[in-house]
């Protein structure tokens, strides 16, 4: 039956690619709605199958059905919503990442639905993720986890290396740890057997994730607020001073240009900028004591700032009816299923009132807890601009070529930090000017 | 003067070179796929580690749990069964179309010949990256998306296949095709009773080559197909690439997994080179 | 007489036999790669963002004024060249040496041939991860570069260092590629008459002559064959800057059809992106006419 269902929808979606088919559909007055979301463990399989059956029993006029889509990392899954773009082939509802919703919003490929979230549930919402789902002035996308980044530490290694590890496990929000700080247990730690911490996350956009806290701590951030300019910006004095002292870590040697996959797991790194999913991962597989303090903030303002951002779902312009997507996202965002959706994906999630959930007691304390606290507090979305896409493949391209540059050369050339970030602006600045200036 | 024992000794010692030899390169292009099963066999936590020493490419526990990871989140047969029939579908339409372009621009005299070499030479070069967009564009437009017939019809002729079968044909006899013909053989019927059982290790070069890129494409699959009774065998491994946390012992049974069938099918198609040297004797 | 008259009726069924031969394929090319070349060519006039379907304006040939003055496509081009020159020579000259290893028949000879043949039989993606572990900068967890330090060697940042980054992909893609090369070289070497060689061992020939009078000219044709299809892989090079290197470090492995695939997928420039696809193809098919005149010119 589910497969009659899905050969059907399937072919009906073939059908639509063409021509407009009116709304006339098949199966009397019932609404079919299709999601798009990428393939996740079983867990979270078993959650989708689960959810939408209850849904579908009880809504028989909204029919609801989702694709799980295969992808190897989100530019794949980014790749597949464009090739659909061009030909019409987009479902009802699919999900997007965090810093994609303001890309996807100011194109018209997504929809409002501000007016099925009234003010007091959006309240319950961790702040950061109405930031991050909000783009001029309307809630775009809605989203049921977040994510986090936050600085771990090997404790056996940081003990022989001198470090005291009370010390980190006693900071709190309101005296985290800072740059110098960093640095100066990144140069204690670094030996001959491991370097002293991990700054890379990956070569895409992991870098601009996970070092954006930097610059706004440091003052300035990578983007205006309105999301039209990077220049001054991003190639700022205060953006060039950020970079450097994160290009100062990999000439001197205290992390490495190219680390590999799992350093801090496999011990061959002290410490790391890592995500809140890395929790989970250390408490399977790691064999020594470790321990996770707050983002580390510049020593000039002090001035805490975490990344945010995670999958959201939108509805898009070819959906057939944007009420009943709203209404079924309504749902889907109540706070039991963002309970047991964000325990099944095992990744903190965005309404205050889950956490009352058993299904998210292990968030009541430790590791998990600071990276809840760190969302309600410090958390600032990536920019919110059209121009996202372009500026997050030239900002990870000119870091890889700044790292690249103090690796080779054991030290660091201000001038040419300059030089890259001006690059970066002004590609912003071409990008933004040839199709999205008034 | 040589006494039999030392020619013996020294011609099999020359074996024993020529073996040596060929297992010491054999091993340096075999190491990826033997880390790739003792990834496979490892615990997360042991896959990165050691990468500095010869260690890396042996398990030091064995077990076979990612491998049932892999079969509870794959829905193994499912997935081959729908690799295998598109690739089925390319491989048998492929093998025809293509070699019976190749003969006739090898053995026949028509025109537009020289045209139609040309077009085949040129478009060898096209990257699927390059024109991606506009063959989705034209697969949507002919209603084809999420279909088979957006996998396979793109694929069925290939210049690549094309010339390959065009400059083997090239070298098979004219006596024979001549002969044939005074037989009373029909060019067709020379073609597929005569030439074809005498091509066998071209059809094998170009199976294997084409069974192995469709085996390992992802992104066309990836974009032309939705659902996951269509998925592909990349597809489904791409996805434990995307599933946080990503287990790396995790990928490497599931690549392991993928890389069995393509193996089982050079060995066996391996034969035909073999048997190609016996059934070729009229060639050159 | 009616010899003649058989002979062009023969003549005449064959031409018949030849169009029936080469429509399929030839329709099928023209569908699934001239139709979508004529799009790209189509759209390479246009400012197409890629998510703004309904918002495309004609722009005659900016795209092209914009393309020869952008460095960036300069410096594709540079790389893409620099990597075929070197690489094919390379990848040749090993495929050719392993093919001869395992072109006799002997025990063991077809589990030899899937050891040479397995890294093609291997995803990508686990060579592109095992080869940015090897190359890994730090001696800690690089294999290669431990090493290099064990032999008091400096270690060397083979895929962070612009000068080698590129060098680095050449000498993995070589090796990655030459069992898919060797498998064409297997074929063509059963075509050369065993009695040859026979001839030749029977006059007191060396296998080094053996070698150079007999199977290099045999494989004449099977080596130009080899040659033009390594250079049109190599035109093609993505897969390896796009895993291992994301064209960088400083665009020193950013390659034509990677900056394709960036400009017009992940940057959204559709329009542009289809502007240097053009010029790609023109560059690619020019190339490959003048090496079929060539590598055809004894057939």
């Amino acid at each position: 039956m589910k497969k009659g269902m899905s050969v059907i929808l399937g072919l009906a979606f073939a059908a639509s690619a063409c021509t407009v088919v009116p709304a006339m559909a098949e199966g009397g007055n019932a609404v079919n709605l299709t999601i798009w979301s990428p393939t996740d463990k079983e867990a979270v399989e078993a959650w989708w199958v689960e959810k939408l059956a209850e849904w579908n029993e009880e809504h028989p006029e909204i029919q609801v059905s989702r694709e799980a889509i295969d992808r190897s990392d989100s530019y794949a899954y980014d790749n597949k919503i464009a090739t659909a773009v061009t030909s019409n082939d987009l479902p009802s509802i699919f999900f997007v990442d965090g810093p994609q919703v303001s890309y996807y919003a100011a194109n018209g490929i997504t929809v409002p639905i501000t007016e099925y979230f009234d003010e007091e549930t959006m309240a319950d919402f961790v702040p950061s993720t109405v930031a991050q789902c909000t783009y001029d002035g309307e809630l775009y996308a809605i989203s049921a986890t977040e994510s986090s980044v936050a600085f771990y530490y090997n404790k056996d290694m940081l003990k022989e290396c001198g470090v005291d590890t009370d010390d980190l496990d006693s900071r709190t929000l309101e005296n985290p740890l800072t740059w110098a700080e960093m640095a100066e247990i990144a140069e204690k730690c670094t030996t001959d057997d491991h370097v002293g911490t991990h700054i890379i996350m990956d070569h895409g956009e992991g870098l601009p994730y996970a070092l954006e806290p930097m610059y706004i701590s440091e003052g300035v951030d990578y983007i205006s607020e309105d999301g039209t300019m990077a220049a001054g910006y991003v190639d700022s004095e205060e953006a060039v001073k950020t970079t450097q002292y994160l290009a100062e870590l990999i000439a001197n040697g205290y992390a490495n240009v190219d680390p590999i996959q799992d350093e801090f797991l496999n011990k061959a790194c002290a410490t790391m900028l890592g995500g809140s999913w890395d929790v989970s991962i250390l408490e399977q597989s790691a064999d020594f004591d470790w321990g996770v303090t707050y983002y580390p903030v510049s020593d000039e303002t002090g001035t805490a700032v975490s990344p945010c951002g995670d999958w959201s779902a939108a509805i898009s312009k070819d959906c057939e009816d944007v009420d009943a997507a709203g209404e079924f996202l309504q749902w889907l965002m109540n706070t039991e299923n963002v309970a047991s959706y964000a325990a099944a994906i095992a990744k903190p999630a965005t309404r205050n009132s889950a956490y009352e959930n058993e299904a998210m007691a292990e968030y009541a304390d430790g590791p998990r807890a600071l990276f809840v606290e760190q969302l309600n507090n410090t958390a600032v979305p990536r920019p919110r601009t059209p121009s996202y896409a372009t500026f997050s493949a030239n900002y990870a391209e000119a870091m890889t070529n700044i790292f690249s540059d103090a690796a080779t050369n054991g030290e660091v050339d201000a001038d040419y930090i300059q030089d890259e970030l001006t690059n970066v602006a002004d590609l912003f600045t071409e990008d933004y000017e040839t199709y999205y200036a008034e | 003067m040589k006494t039999k024992s030392s020619i013996k000794f020294s011609a099999g010692f020359s074996r024993f070179m020529f073996y040596f030899g060929n297992i010491i390169i054999g091993i340096i292009f075999v190491s990826p796929l033997i880390w790739m099963i003792s990834a496979s066999l490892k615990p997360e936590a042991e896959i990165f580690a050691n990468m500095n020493s010869i260690k890396t490419f042996f398990p030091s526990h064995a077990s076979f749990a990612n491998y049932a990871e892999v079969f509870t989140r794959m829905n193994l047969p499912q997935v081959f069964k729908n690799t295998l029939l598109y690739i089925a579908l390319i491989l048998v339409l492929d093998l025809l179309v293509n070699s019976m372009c190749g003969y006739a621009l090898a053995k026949f005299d028509f025109k537009g010949k020289g045209l139609i070499l040309n077009l085949v030479v040129a478009l060898m070069v096209l990257p699927m990256e390059a024109i991606m967009l506009p063959l989705y564009i034209e697969m949507s437009q002919l209603n084809w998306v999420n279909t088979l017939m957006a996998l396979v019809m793109p694929f069925v002729a290939k210049c690549f296949s094309i010339y390959m079968f065009r400059q083997f044909f090239c070298d098979v006899p004219d006596d024979l095709i001549e002969a044939a013909a005074i037989d009373g053989c029909s060019p067709a019927g020379t073609f597929f009773k005569i030439v074809v059982p005498i091509s066998k290790t071209v059809y094998a070069t170009v199976f294997i080559l084409d069974f192995v890129a469709h085996w390992n494409d992802f992104m066309w699959p990836f974009l032309v197909m939705t659902g996951e009774n269509k998925r592909t065998i990349q597809l489904a491994v791409q996805s434990f690439f995307g599933t946080q946390p990503v287990h790396y012992s995790a990928i490497m049974a599931a690549l392991v997994i993928s890389a069995i069938p393509m193996i089982i099918m050079f060995i066996f198609m391996q034969k035909y080179y073999v048997e190609g040297i016996a059934s070729s004797g009229i060639k050159g | 007489m009616a010899k003649a008259g058989n002979l062009s009726g023969r003549k005449r069924n064959e031409r018949i036999t030849a169009y029936f031969f080469v429509i399929p394929a030839v329709i099928l090319l023209i569908a699934f790669l001239v139709v979508p070349m004529i799009y790209t060519a189509y759209f390479s006039g246009f400012k197409y963002q890629i998510m703004r379907p309904d918002k495309i304006s004609f722009i005659g040939l900016e795209n092209y004024t914009k393309l020869f003055s952008d460095k960036n496509f300069w410096v594709a081009l540079k790389n893409t060249v620099y990597f075929t020159i070197v690489v094919v020579p390379v990848q040749c000259a090993l495929a050719l040496g392993l093919a001869l290893l395992v072109s006799k028949k002997f025990r063991g000879v077809a589990v030899f041939r899937t050891m040479y043949f397995s890294p093609q039989l291997t995803s990508m993606v686990v060579i592109a991860v095992l080869w940015s572990v090897l190359y890994n900068a730090n001696p800690n967890t690089g294999l290669i570069n431990s090493l290099l330090v064990s032999l008091g060697m400096e270690p060397i940042n083979f895929l962070t260092n612009e000068h080698t980054a590129m060098n680095a992909i050449i000498f993995m893609s070589a090796w990655q590629g030459a069992g898919y090369q060797m498998m064409i070289f297997l074929a063509g070497l059963q075509g050369i008459p065993r009695e040859q060689y026979e001839a030749a061992s029977v006059d007191g020939a060396t296998k080094m002559k053996q070698f150079l009078y007999i199977t290099l000219p045999g494989l004449k044709g099977t080596i130009k064959y080899v040659i033009m299809i390594t250079m049109i892989q190599a035109m093609k090079l993505f897969t390896q800057p796009y895993i291992m290197t994301q064209g960088g470090p400083k665009n020193s492995t950013k390659t034509l059809v990677y900056y394709i695939y960036t400009q017009g997928f992940q940057k959204g420039n559709f329009g542009y992106a289809c502007s240097i696809a053009t010029i790609f193809f023109v560059i690619v098919v020019c190339m490959s006419l003048t090496m079929k005149k060539v590598t055809m010119a004894n057939d």
